[in-house]
């Protein structure tokens, strides 16, 4: 085994179908990557406030982790998990952490990728929207661009515009850095305000299962038209001729 | 969690409630503070009277103001001392102060039997904490800038906008508390408000100043001369039309050229959107040589000026996790993409002005319980404060490590340790258990 999917914890106690969708769409790409059971936590829920030795601590124990389940390779379908992941764990083990990291959107947006998958959409005119998650656009390797990739290699009448703030001023759902556990009136104003910005799109598309979650709620509470999809739910609609935009 | 977590918690939970309760100051503030941020954050993309948007000004000179402010930040020593040397030469009056209560003594000297300042918008004169020192002295602080005018007029208390401190209130309020407090019934509008202002207070400026009290925008070490932006033309006037023009700064104002100060001045105007009438370049009091060819000091403005610069926490932030913040050019931009910001207006905010930048200022002077009373666990890490900062200050990063000595502290709200303890603990936030 070298090969893993890593899901996150907070997807994987919460979006099972994402969960079973990313897997799909992945092994798809590569039979070898692989799902595994009680898989540890990166942590990135716990990295701003925790102190170096416990930092230090936690990134040894998944890295060891790591060692004995022989993961060389992982992708992530958590935006969090990639940021942290790519950055803290080389900062804390150095030469010692030696698994390649990528996100989901990196994987699939490779040349020989976008090539398989061969997207499609016959369906009406879809105006979508790409929300960028702070998580994706201010990691050490960030990945903007990715998505756009993606979304516009899809063949058919399919649109993808642009929020007002995009790309690296994109706003933040609200619910980053624990805030959403403690004060969800941050989440409240901003993630309404991504949907303001969002009005004439038929859906509104995420890479974050944080921003997912957050995103989620306040179109439930406001009872906002627009569905907010994670990205691999949506290849997979369009993969399997499903609406893609079903909620 | 200690017990002073949970008292500042439940403050700041408080502090959240006012704020989505309709009718309450924190509740107006937040709602015209939302408003003011989109716009200056849509705008930041946007041609008006430029050929260029903000952004592109932005990125066109980043990387030379960066380079400017390591520069400066490498030699602090020898720009300080440049500074002093050139001001001297130019016929400032120098002073450098350690300390912020050093600083406040010089200031009482120089005040003399003064009992009334004239002083324009500076952010720096509440870091350098001489306002509460003047109002402990009996010593009257008089505002010229008319937002702060207004902030006067309403005594209000709470954090404002330091660019636009009046942003807040409604033309109505305002007719209806100058004819409360002064029995003038106005036309409720700006010009009207205006016009009054500038009756009552254009005289007053142009004869009874005796000492003024301003901060500066840039000081450039190598030309020994202060920049100050304005619109309003009172600082024009209160540096010309005085005795004794007080200018109470930083040391980190300091840049190495006139250019850079232009550069610095022009930065802050572009990012904040401003409208800006004038900039002075002060290069020391105004004299003459008229008289057989013998330097006077004093003609028609100031007789002196005094710049008093002060280190206080300055120097010791070199070896601190906040050393970045030294290269900060106070354009206030981290606030108005503050995604905390956006939503708790003046909440999320110190005596020093609202949003990260403030906090921080909050934290080094007041230390870490001021800093999570100001609201520091409302921020989201987003980090656009960093990606948006032109000199590229990572206001993110001390963020974080703010929240690492709180949580040390027992000072971490509940919720947010119970998922710390999770993950460090059984290694997943999320588990259930069975």
């Amino acid at each position: 085994m070298s090969k893993l999917i890593y899901l996150g914890c907070l997807s994987s106690s919460q979006y099972l179908e994402t969960c079973r969708n990313a897997e799909k769409l992945i092994k798809f790409l590569d039979n070898e990557y692989q799902v595994l059971d009680n898989v540890p936590c990166c942590g990135a829920l716990a990295y701003h406030i925790s102190s170096d030795e416990e930092m230090q601590n936690h990134t040894q124990f998944l890295n060891e982790w790591f060692k004995e389940n022989d993961v060389r390779e992982l992708i992530t379908i958590c935006a969090g998990c990639y940021n942290y992941l790519t950055h803290y764990y080389p900062k804390y083990l150095g030469s010692d952490f030696n698994v390649r990291v990528e996100h989901l959107l990196q994987f699939i947006s490779r040349p020989e990728n976008l090539k398989k998958l061969n997207l499609k959409y016959t369906g009406k005119k879809l105006n979508i929207y790409y929300h960028d998650a702070c998580h994706l656009r201010n990691a050490d390797v960030p990945i903007i661009e990715e998505a756009r990739e993606i979304l516009n290699s899809i063949e058919g009448p399919i649109e993808l515009r642009e929020l007002e703030n995009n790309r690296i001023n994109s706003l933040c759902c609200g619910a980053g850095g624990g805030v959403y556990s403690i004060f969800k009136e941050n989440s409240d104003y901003n993630s309404l305000l991504i949907f303001k910005q969002a009005r004439m799109a038929k859906a509104l598309l995420t890479a974050c299962p944080f921003c997912y979650t957050s995103l989620k709620r306040i179109r439930e509470e406001n009872k906002i038209k627009t569905p907010v999809i994670k990205i691999e739910d949506f290849i997979i609609r369009l993969m399997e001729g499903g609406d893609p935009i079903s909620v | 969690m200690s017990e002073k977590g949970k008292e500042l918690f439940e403050k700041v939970k408080q502090n959240i409630g006012r704020t989505q309760e309709k009718g309450t100051l924190e509740e107006q503030f937040a709602e015209i503070w939302k408003l003011a941020c989109i716009m200056k954050s849509k705008n930041y993309d946007l041609r008006h009277k430029y050929d260029d948007s903000v952004k592109e000004f932005v990125e066109k000179y980043k990387d030379q103001l960066i380079e400017m402010r390591d520069d400066f930040l490498e030699n602090i020593d020898y720009y300080v001392e440049k500074c002093i040397e050139m001001l001297k030469k130019n016929g400032f009056k120098v002073y450098y102060a350690k300390t912020n209560e050093e600083a406040h003594e010089i200031f009482m000297n120089e005040l003399g039997d003064n009992k009334v300042i004239y002083k324009s918008k500076s952010n720096e004169a509440r870091d350098i904490g001489i306002l509460d020192f003047l109002s402990e002295n009996n010593i009257q602080v008089k505002e010229t800038d008319l937002g702060d005018v207004l902030v006067e007029l309403f005594e209000y208390k709470l954090p404002s906008y330091q660019v636009g401190p009046g942003i807040h209130f409604a033309i109505e309020d305002i007719v209806a508390k100058i004819k409360e407090k002064y029995g003038v019934e106005l036309e409720p509008n700006a010009k009207a408000i205006v016009e009054y202002y500038r009756d009552i207070y254009r005289k007053e400026l142009l004869n009874d100043v005796k000492v003024s009290l301003t901060s500066a925008n840039a000081i450039s070490a190598e030309d020994g001369c202060i920049m100050l932006m304005e619109n309003e033309g009172n600082i024009s006037i209160i540096t010309r039309a005085t005795e004794k023009h007080i200018v109470l700064v930083g040391t980190t104002k300091i840049v190495p050229s006139v250019f850079d100060a232009l550069l610095v001045t022009k930065m802050i105007e572009r990012t904040n959107d401003s409208t800006v009438a004038y900039i002075s370049l002060i290069y020391g009091p105004s004299g003459t040589a008229d008289i057989g060819g013998v330097t006077v000091r004093g003609m028609y403005g100031a007789k002196d000026v005094v710049v008093i610069l002060v280190d206080d926490w300055r120097t010791k932030a070199k070896e601190s996790f906040y050393s970045d913040f030294l290269r900060c050019i106070s354009c206030k931009t981290c606030s108005f993409v503050c995604t905390a910001s956006r939503v708790f207006g003046n909440i999320y905010a110190s005596k020093y002005g609202l949003g990260a930048s403030a906090i921080i200022r909050d934290y080094i002077h007041n230390g870490i319980e001021a800093a999570v009373e100001d609201g520091l666990f409302l921020c989201t890490g987003c980090e656009n404060c960093t990606n948006w900062c032109p000199v590229e200050v990572n206001i993110a990063e001390i963020m974080r490590s703010m929240k690492k000595e709180a949580t040390e502290k027992g000072l971490c709200p509940p919720a947010l340790k119970g998922y710390q303890q999770k993950i460090l603990k059984d290694k997943n936030p999320f588990l259930k258990k069975s």
